[in-house]
């Protein structure tokens, strides 16, 4: 049952030496995995695993979004696009050191994120995830409108060019997976950490009270409208962090990112993946990498990632891992009674 | 801004030929949600579908044949969809079983295009229906006339049913009150199979019906859904008067919007589902917030 308690969202309280193992088990594999271009060879293989990754990290941000709230951002695109554009603005447009030009993004993006969460969070989930969408199909107009093209490039997307470095690297080794995979992963890290801490802390608890009973917790004296404003921004920005590791990778934006597709991809592998803990969404961003790779050259990919969300949704409803950690609970349970 | 331009006929026609797809679309998927709850994401995919089969049986027998036909294939579709997907699935939460229609409709989508290819296809209208007649001194085409003529008779014929009949009452009643309507008798999986039936059957009739009007190609079920869902969403859920009349207020605003400001015109209808969210929930119709 140990595995369920360092992935679950709702885990019963595990003494603090435990805990203590669990963290520093947990760092070891955050080491492990920045090692891991010296233990790849196969550089198409890690560009993959970078890809799988960066989607993986949009996943959580969407799913602990789902898991905590009950609601779905239909329009993660939105917040993928958005940051793309602005890192691309700032370092191209308004002279931006890269660095700083990472810093705009993020920070203009979330500050966007609680403009509209003023607005979005009270909806409820199937508004919300009209309202999202429309936010997503609204901000990719604007990018390919005329007035905007000598912004945005128009359909032609924009190309950056980087100034200065961003933790010592420069455009070129940003484009390269083995030079951009510490990056990827140790954004994947913290993103992971920054969602397991919130997802079980008196925050994420306040969440999932609301989310069950929002009167009830009215009336008990909690404001129910913050807590979920605070959880929308959060999975904003883990989102936006997503969207600006891509657009450092690929130093390209394209009205395609803003495009309900997109947002598709990680929408569908946190379905997959299963939302009811941290690790689910990255399990299913890398199922679906996986699979983009398997049939995505005989165009079969849209048709089994359509079965395997209906297969999934339908039978499991917690996703893979959900299965994977009932499969784990049942065999320890047999253990011991055997 | 040329205002001679903005209240011509034919641009009037234009909104409405608009509206009258998007009704008949527009109704289906708020009938569909009236009775199950669930906002059905697979129904741009079975208006393609249907614009695709229009095409292929129109090839075979005629377009009448195919404007029969087609509907009749996707109402039973749509006994599939109620007996295999939302009856199964009613005891699970109403997000649920909409992303299960989402990755249905990521199967059909797929599916047409393999049997279909993705080349654009261009219908064209029946004999009797090509050219254009003389409208108040403006020339128009008679396809889209007809056009609006089907898709206000649907309306018509559809708040016939509603009000008139045994059975149109019932999903009355389930869709604003469905745990009333069911302690009250009303057999709410009878009914749904009926109204799931007409729903998908809608949209079949709307592909064929669309293939002439605009292309029939494979990107035309996304396009449309989210028109449908803006329009489903601002009508009021589950509030069939309100889609229809969502659905006609959208096609003016695009139409219009499109002559005054053609820059913005794209975002018009965003905002309209942002203003009329936030403002009104329930959206016009008063339907239920769900």
């Amino acid at each position: 049952m140990n595995i369920s308690t360092l992935f679950s969202t709702s885990a019963s309280s595990p003494s603090a030496r435990t805990i203590r193992i669990w963290w520093w088990l947990w760092l070891a594999l955050v080491m492990v995995g920045l090692a891991l271009p010296k233990l790849l060879s196969n550089s198409f293989h890690l560009t993959l695993l970078t890809n799988g990754v960066v989607l993986g990290i949009a996943s959580v941000g969407i799913g602990f979004l789902m898991w905590q709230c009950g609601l779905i951002m239909f329009g993660v695109a939105a917040f993928i696009g958005l940051p793309a554009y602005l890192l691309g603005l700032g370092s191209d447009k308004l002279g931006m050191g890269l660095s700083m030009a990472v810093f705009f993004s993020l920070s203009v993006s979330t500050i966007f994120s609680l403009l509209v969460g003023l607005f979005v969070v009270t909806a409820r989930p199937l508004p919300f995830a009209m309202l999202t969408l429309a936010l997503a199909q609204m901000l990719k107009s604007i990018t390919m409108m005329q007035v905007m093209r000598p912004l945005t490039g128009g359909d032609d997307g924009l190309t950056m060019t980087f100034k200065g470095t961003f933790f010592g690297l420069t455009q070129s080794q940003l484009g390269k997976a083995s030079e951009f995979w510490p990056l990827a992963w140790l954004g994947l890290c913290v993103v992971l950490t920054l969602a397991w801490l919130a997802s079980n802390s008196r925050f994420g608890l306040v969440l999932r009270a609301i989310q069950a009973n929002e009167e009830r917790m009215r009336f008990s004296g909690f404001n129910t409208f913050l807590p979920r404003l605070w959880a929308f921004i959060l999975a904003s920005f883990i989102v936006s962090v997503a969207g600006v590791l891509m657009a450092l990778n690929s130093a390209f934006a394209s009205p395609e990112l803003l495009d309900f597709g997109t947002g598709g991809h990680s929408l569908v592998a946190m379905l997959v993946g299963g939302a009811s803990s941290v690790a689910g969404p990255l399990l299913g961003a890398l199922l679906y990498t996986w699979g983009q790779d398997s049939f995505g050259a005989s165009g079969h990919l849209e048709l089994f990632t359509g079965i395997a969300v209906v297969v999934v949704i339908s039978i499991f409803p917690k996703g893979v891992i959900g299965f994977l950690m009932q499969l784990v609970a049942h065999l320890s349970g047999s253990d011991k009674r055997g | 801004m040329n205002f001679d331009q903005l209240l011509s006929i034919s641009q009037l026609a234009n909104a409405l030929a608009l509206a009258s797809l998007l009704t008949i679309l527009a109704s289906g998927l708020a009938l569909i949600f009236g009775l199950r709850d669930v906002m059905n994401f697979a129904h741009g995919a079975l208006y393609m579908l249907g614009a695709y089969l229009g095409f292929s049986v129109g090839k075979v027998f005629s377009f009448w044949g195919a404007l029969v036909l087609v509907p009749m294939v996707l109402a039973l579709l749509g006994v599939v969809f109620e007996l295999g997907v939302l009856r199964p699935l009613q005891k699970r939460a109403h997000m649920d079983v909409a992303l299960v229609t989402f990755g249905l409709a990521l199967i059909i989508g797929p599916a047409v295009h393999k049997i279909w290819g993705t080349i654009p296809i261009s219908v064209e209208p029946p004999p009797s229906l090509s050219g254009s007649v003389t409208l108040f001194g403006e020339f128009y085409p008679v396809y889209r006339l007809f056009l609006i003529g089907v898709g206000f008779s649907t309306c018509v014929a559809l708040a016939a049913w509603l009000k008139y009949t045994r059975s149109g009452m019932h999903t009355r009643a389930v869709s604003q009150q469905p745990h009333v309507a069911r302690m009250m008798g009303v057999n709410t999986d009878r009914l749904s199979l009926l109204v799931v039936c007409l729903g998908t059957g809608f949209s079949g009739l709307a592909g064929v019906l669309a293939g002439p009007y605009l292309s029939v190609d494979p990107g035309m079920g996304a396009t449309i859904l989210i028109s449908c869902l803006i329009v489903v969403v601002v009508g009021g859920l589950g509030s069939i008067g309100g889609a229809i009349a969502a659905a006609v207020i959208y096609g003016f605003i695009q139409v219009i919007g499109t002559i005054l400001l053609p820059s913005l015109a794209v975002l018009v209808p965003y905002m309209l589902l942002f203003i009329v969210l936030l403002w009104r929930p329930q959206g016009l119709g008063g339907g239920r917030v769900s």
